[in-house]
């Protein structure tokens, strides 16, 4: 316990004996060193100019004046051993949250906690719909001339709680609950044809989770119970033209809600093994009324869709170090996603089923089995090698075949059973002074089924990505090197591929992708005073997908092959040190650029043009798209005194981008619509801002 | 009386010059290493003290010893010309400490392997030597890696594609410090991808409740595994996606008509649906619903996630 004094006429006779003094003063620097510390920072910060797509998620995306405010009140009652901690951050805008612990340490604590959480449109909309943000919206018809500028966003606003309470006997509670609101609107579209509406949101989710737990030395065990209700405030958008033509009803997410049970726990059955298991059973449920529009509606449509997922995962596992060489682990998981969701008809557009749509509930269960050995050689060296098997079963039950058995709803292959068995080895070295590092080689092949074929014999020629045979391999090399001791070299060499099985009846779809990355990162203590630290990081992926395309828009029928490329160059310095007694600087530069290719080649084999033409709007092939971020951020601190300072921040910071996604060909902005809308969706290519801050910062 | 003073005065100075027995400073039974570690040492130790580990008051918090083993050999070396360099504490957890993973781990397990960290040796992380001091520094007062904004720094030690994703244009906001990396991963457990729930769809539905559904027409893949069609950590695409609309539809669709059209953009104005498969936002311009649709319209085009 800390000592105390009481200013008698003893303490003020020892405060005046020689050593009193540098006794208090050690008393109170070892205070400093070794109690809770809070912190108060109040200061001003300036952007120099609108930062739509860097500022996205922090609260300053315009041009202006921030407030600087963050808080940490952090105190312990050392006789008690309760703490008591207000923790706000970015209290001047509007990402600010403030959180409160109580904490009686080894009884019982709570907490309170409020966030915000904004994101801010990167794009800049310019449109003529009426009624945005709500849930009756209007399309212009014919197009807009005069457009409004429109910034949207969402904003997510949360509050939560919890309670831990230490029962004893090795038994401790938790207990917490969340509410967040989600306001805004998102860029949406109009389902009919490509034009614009926006996405109204007004929502809420709530979480709770409570556990119990237990645990001794050989022995813990948690049960719990996590409750997730999500509440949708709309649910049906009416749009239309504003000549009341082709109205649209688009529908919106419906409450919804699940519930779990849960347990997972661990037993040392020896110092050298030990067990673990989990097994966890959700309900999740949707059953909503259905909300209808002013269109015709099947008959036999359900009111509500009665939606239920069963989910339920059974683990174990078991590891044991059988000797100080040797150590093995073997684990069984299987993970059952039961849609029970009635199978019903929504959609019968004649008195038998000309065009039908029935509910599509899909259920799945994977059983994965692992086991892995690890031998350990001399001066830290390890071999690994390990086996992986999965094996998932896949059911759709959709009842609408034709007389031939073909179902008619079907557009893509599906595949009813999936085998994959990958292969890890591995080795390691650790516990050296000067070189670490590991070099991880894997293999894995995934089969299955026969499909299940499709109404549409084209699109039966594809292998989806996620179910395709594919077999991958994977190297991974990571070296850590201290060559002298002020210098830490990392090196991170990285690459797979993967390759997807194709036939002749089934040659579409992705071949063949790979992925590579090269990274080193150095840190050098140049003095006592000064570190350097900088990083280099390139990564490349690249996607070969091999597709036909069917005769339509005066483009003739074609076989494509695309081979799409994404290659990063980012690099980043940090520099941090001292350069006056009272003056600490530091400096952080991050430099990141991202091109993406879309090359394809589109080989004719009937008649037609390479690329699609209608109503005098051609098209033209894709170019490169190129991103690049540069930021520098420069920052001091002087100590004003031992418990305050004043910091100051510049960053500088620019963005540019030639992304076509929102242009046509030539680069002038995409416009929705021909004769109706006019809506354009637009952002800056390059956006450049300084940032310069000031803050005082007090802490005690 | 003043006198009197000054005499219990003069005899307290003579006191403090002595070399009293040391004393525990911030752990309890710490005096035998404090005597000679401080903050000044080139291992400081004392801000310990500032932790949930220095709270005395708490009967379960631990000894220096607790964690670094007695440490006999290391304490008693006397010292002096040819007596050699002092031998190490018993458990190390620096980056060159010859301590064995398991023996640190274990360290930290004799007291942490209830609650989330039941299947911490079931974990991808146990399972590649990672141990608890990799990530966690004990004598910080502040641990960085528990802090929301700095976290990340700590996981990029080792996951540098990570690091090079959220600095991509499009990301969750993790650099902003709105969300962190375990707000995904439980970075102590055994889920796939050690995840903080069950399956990946389990795991984002923690925020993005509005896609579980069950949907009245249902879209599999969204069903079954968001990270189809997202790369969550970051990309240039919009939504997260890993590749643009139409390649990225036609990953699985190969049908005719529309559907199958090349990437291209239009030169103007046109509500084709075969020339806006990848201007704005591609194929979703139109199927506006991707992740599931409620209507009830009699129409095939409810089913196909357009209303």
């Amino acid at each position: 316990m800390k000592p105390t004094f009481k200013l008698t006429a003893l303490s003020a006779a020892l405060a005046s004996a020689p050593g009193f003094a540098q006794a208090q003063a050690e008393e109170a620097e070892l205070a400093a060193l070794t109690r809770p510390q809070s912190e108060v920072s109040v200061g001003l910060g300036y952007w120099s100019k609108d930062r739509p797509r860097l500022g996205t998620y922090d609260g300053m995306s315009q041009k202006g004046p921030y407030g600087l405010l963050d808080a940490l009140i952090n105190t312990r009652d050392d006789r008690t051993g309760t703490w008591f901690i207000l923790d706000g951050r970015n209290l001047g805008l509007d990402t600010r949250e403030l959180r409160m612990d109580w904490l009686r340490q080894g009884n019982m604590g709570v907490f309170l906690e409020y966030s915000r959480t904004p994101r801010d449109e990167p794009y800049t909309v310019f449109t003529g719909v009426q009624g945005i943000g709500t849930t009756t919206q209007r399309v212009p018809s014919p197009s807009a001339t005069s457009l409004g500028e429109l910034h949207l966003g969402t904003m997510r606003e949360g509050l939560g709680a919890g309670f831990t309470k230490v029962l004893g006997g090795g038994y401790d509670f938790r207990v917490s609950f969340k509410s967040e609101d989600k306001t805004g609107d998102r860029l949406w579209g109009r389902g009919g044809a490509a034009e614009f509406v926006t996405e109204p949101i007004n929502s809420n989710t709530r979480q709770m989770e409570a556990v119990l737990g237990y645990s001794d030395k050989k022995f813990q065990i948690n049960g719990g119970y996590y409750g997730s209700w999500y509440t949708n405030h709309n649910a049906l958008v009416d749009t239309a033209l504003t000549t009341g033509a082709s109205p649209f009803f688009l529908s919106l997410p419906l409450d919804n809600q699940a519930h779990q049970l849960y347990a997972n726990g661990g037993y040392s059955l020896t110092d050298a093994t030990r067990a673990t298991f989990k097994v966890a059973y959700t309900r999740a449920t949707q059953n909503e009324d259905i909300p209808v529009g002013a269109v015709p509606v099947f008959s036999g449509a359900p009111t509500s869709l009665d939606g239920r997922v069963d989910t339920t995962l059974l683990q174990a596992g078991l590891t044991q170090r059988t000797s100080s060489t040797f150590s093995w682990l073997a684990s069984l998981r299987h993970y059952e996603s039961d849609e029970k969701t009635p199978q019903v008809r929504v959609v019968q557009t004649g008195a038998t089923c000309g065009t039908c749509v029935d509910t599509t509930p899909m259920s799945y269960k994977t059983l994965t089995g692992k086991l892995e050995g690890t031998y350990r050689m001399m001066q830290g060296v390890s071999l690994l090698g390990g086996l992986e098997y999965s094996k998932q079963d896949r059911t759709v039950p959709v009842g609408n075949f034709n007389a031939a058995g073909v179902d008619l709803q079907r557009f893509v292959p599906f595949r009813s059973e999936l085998d994959e068995t990958t292969l890890r080895l591995e080795a390691r070295r650790s516990l050296s002074e000067t070189l670490n590092g590991r070099i991880a080689l894997s293999h894995s092949k995934r089969d299955g089924s026969d499909y299940t074929l499709t109404n549409e014999p084209k699109g039966d020629q594809i292998n989806p990505i996620h179910i395709a045979d594919r077999d991958r391999n994977k190297i991974k090399l990571m070296l850590d090197w201290t060559p002298v001791q002020p210098l830490t070299l990392t090196f991170n060499v990285e690459h797979a591929k993967d390759e997807y099985g194709t036939s002749d009846a089934r040659p579409f779809g992705l071949t063949e992708g790979t992925a590579s990355l090269f990274s080193i990162d150095a840190a050098y203590a140049i003095n006592e005073k000064w570190q350097l630290s900088a990083w280099y990081t390139r990564d490349q992926t690249e996607a070969k997908q091999l597709g036909q395309r069917s005769a339509t828009d005066g483009a003739g029928e074609a076989i494509k092959s695309a081979n799409l490329e994404d290659v990063g160059d980012t690099f980043g310095i940090g520099l941090r040190g001292q350069l006056m007694p009272k003056l600490k600087a530091g400096l952080d530069i991050l430099y990141s650029k991202n091109v993406n290719k879309y090359p394809e080649d589109i080989s004719l084999i009937g008649p037609g043009t390479v690329l699609p033409a209608s109503g005098g709007v051609t098209t033209s092939p894709l170019p490169n798209i190129t991103n690049k971020l540069t930021r520098v951020n420069l920052h001091a601190n002087y100590a004003l005194q031992k418990n305050a300072e004043v910091r100051i921040d510049y960053i500088y910071e620019q963005w540019k981008t030639d992304d076509w996604s929102w242009m046509f060909a030539d680069g002038s902005p995409f416009t929705y619509g021909v004769t109706t809308d006019g809506t354009q969706v637009q952002q800056a290519p390059k956006q450049s801002a300084n940032f310069l801050g000031a803050r005082y910062i007090y802490r005690f | 009386m003043r006198v009197l003073l000054l005499v219990l005065g003069l005899l307290s100075a003579t006191a403090w010059g002595q070399d009293p027995a040391p004393q525990d400073r911030v752990l309890n039974g710490d005096a035998k290493c404090t005597r000679c570690h401080d903050e000044n040492d080139s291992y400081p130790v004392l801000a310990i003290g500032a932790t949930k580990h220095g709270t005395r008051a708490d009967p379960r918090t631990p000894s220096c010893t607790s964690c670094h083993g007695a440490s006999e050999a290391h304490m008693s070396h006397k010292g002096g010309s040819g007596a050699g360099p002092r031998p190490k504490p018993e458990i190390g957890f620096g980056k060159h400490a010859k301590t064995p993973i398991d023996t640190r781990t274990k360290a930290c397990l004799t007291c942490h392997q209830g609650s989330s960290r039941v299947e911490w040796q079931m974990s991808a992380h146990a399972r590649t030597d990672v141990t608890c001091s990799s990530c966690h520094l004990v004598h910080a007062p502040r641990d960085p890696v528990r802090d929301r904004v700095a976290q990340s720094d700590t996981c990029f030690t080792c996951h540098k594609e990570q690091r090079v994703q959220v600095n991509r244009p499009v990301h969750h906001p993790i650099p902003e410090g709105k969300m962190s990396c375990s707000s995904c991963h439980d970075v102590h457990g055994g889920n796939p991808k050690q995840l903080t729930r069950d399956s990946t769809t389990e795991t984002c539905y923690t925020c993005h409740m509005e896609k579980r559904g069950p949907f009245v027409h249902s879209h599999p893949p969204v069903q079954e595994d968001c990270s189809i069609c997202h790369q969550p950590h970051g990309t240039t695409i919009a939504s997260l996606l890993k590749s643009r609309a139409p390649f990225l539809c036609q990953e699985c669709h190969s049908d005719t008509s529309h559907r199958s059209q090349a990437g291209a953009l239009p030169s103007g104005r046109t509500t084709s649906s075969g020339l806006t498969g990848t201007v704005a936002r591609g194929c979703m311009n139109c199927h506006t619903n991707i992740h599931g649709s409620n209507s009830k319209e009699n129409s095939a085009t409810s089913g196909r996630f357009r209303r």
